[in-house]
Parts: structure tokens; sequence; C-alpha cells
């Protein structure tokens, strides 16, 4: 898999992270590092570009997951506690689609990954790079 | 060889052997040096794969599923790989070989 990573100029500064090849168990972590390094530089709102994400595994779901708590401003679990690591259950918190993290033209398979495990619901699924950033 | 899939079946036979082979690398092997034996065939109208792992005993059939209705940030992380094996296959069947191996046997629709 590669990353890459460009800013653009919606309303709101985005930074569009282009994942290239397969995202699953072997990279999936490089994906949430290169997330996080984005975040700690100052850019709150993420398009996760899927355009060329030939395939996307539970591990991968993992970094989206991870990706989008981070972009709540929340901390991420433990890396060394595991994969079974619980995330304490914050009451009061808003629920459903995510404002700060958003997907771009996934491919028919990982759309299908994204509805098998419920997760499609809380993403906003654009076609059109302009289209979505401008929604943020 | 030719097993004349349709491609539907290929990828989601293709996830749930990624799914299946990873847990048992991760949770099983834990990472240690071992082996994996991956048998691919085509049985009547189905695509079957067998994997055969000598990690500790597991049977992920009587894993039990996640709760997807929980919103995003009451979710744990991972845990969606049995599942997904679940939601990509017609069947998961597990065994203990008479030998001490883990066998776990995947079928699909081969269209």
């Amino acid at each position: 898999m590669n990353t890459s990573v460009r800013q653009v100029q919606g309303r709101v500064p985005v930074a569009v992270l282009g994942v290239q090849g397969d995202l699953d168990a072997s990279n999936y972590q490089d994906l949430i590092a290169t997330a996080t390094e984005v975040y700690g530089a100052g850019t709150k709102d993420i398009l996760l570009d899927l355009t060329n994400t030939s395939f996307v595994s539970s591990s991968g779901l993992v970094a989206i997951h991870s990706i989008a708590i981070l972009a709540q401003g929340e901390p991420l679990p433990e890396q060394d506690a595991g994969w079974g690591a619980l995330r304490a259950i914050r009451q009061g918190l808003g629920t459903g689609v995510q404002e700060h993290v958003k997907l771009l033209s996934p491919q028919p398979k990982v759309v299908s990954t994204l509805e098998k495990t419920g997760m499609v619901e809380f993403f906003e699924i654009h076609t059109d790079l302009d289209t979505a950033v401008a929604s943020f | 060889m030719d097993l004349q899939l349709g491609q539907a079946a290929i990828d989601d036979m293709i996830l749930a052997v990624d799914e299946s082979a990873t847990n048992v690398i991760v949770h099983g092997y834990q990472g240690r040096p071992s082996s994996i034996e991956i048998e691919v065939a085509r049985e009547g109208d189905s695509l079957v794969v067998r994997i055969r792992d000598r990690a500790p005993p597991f049977d992920p059939t009587t894993h039990p599923p996640p709760d997807l209705t929980l919103p995003l940030e009451q979710r744990r992380y991972g845990g969606l790989g049995i599942h997904l094996t679940r939601e990509c296959t017609d069947a998961m069947l597990y065994r203990a070989t008479p030998d001490g191996a883990n066998e776990l046997t995947l079928l699909r629709k081969a269209y």
C-alpha cells in the first residue's frame, strides 16, 4: 500500500489521504500513523481517497475506524492493548455519520465490506473530489 | 486450473481467506514463524477452501457475532474478521483433525 497526502482548500482545509493498493493487516497501522501525523499538524478534516484501494480487510476497517475517532479529537487506544482493545463507552457523544472523515470513490467490493460490517452508515461516500471537499 | 468462478465469488473468498489466515497468524500463532496450508477446490457448484494450521485449538464458528447496532464510538476496534468470513461465505465449518491441527472449511457458491 502507498499513501499520498495532499491538502485541498474548501470552506476548510481538507487533507486528502490517497490509499493505493490493499489496506490490510500488514499496513493498516501505517495509515493510522499517517492520519495521526496529518491531524497533529493541524488539519482536522480528512478525506480518505479510496479510488485506488483495491482491497480493505477488517484491519483496514480498524484504520478507518481509528481515523474517525482521531478526527473527533479522541486519543487512540494503546497499540499494545491488542486488537481486542475496548473503548470506554462515552455518554452524550454524538453518533451517526462522521463529520470530519469522509470517503471518496470506494470500489464496489470495498463498499461491500463496509456494508457487511455496518460501517457504511458512519461515513459519507462521495464520488467527486470537489463535492467531497465542499461537504466539510 | 480454471475453477470457472464468478468475480463475486472470487472477491468474497479472497476476503474470507485473508481474514481467516490473518486471525491464525495474529491470534493463533501470535506472529511466530509457522505454516498455514490452504487447499482450493471446486466441488459441484461450490468453491471450497480448506485452511489448516497448527496453532492452539480454536473454533471460529463459535465466536459470537459483533453488535453492529452500536454507534461507531461504542464499537470495539477490530473483531470483525470472523463476521466478515461468515458474511462472505455460504458455510464455515471447523474441525480438529486427528493429528491435532485446526481445519477451517469455507464454502461459497461459485457464481
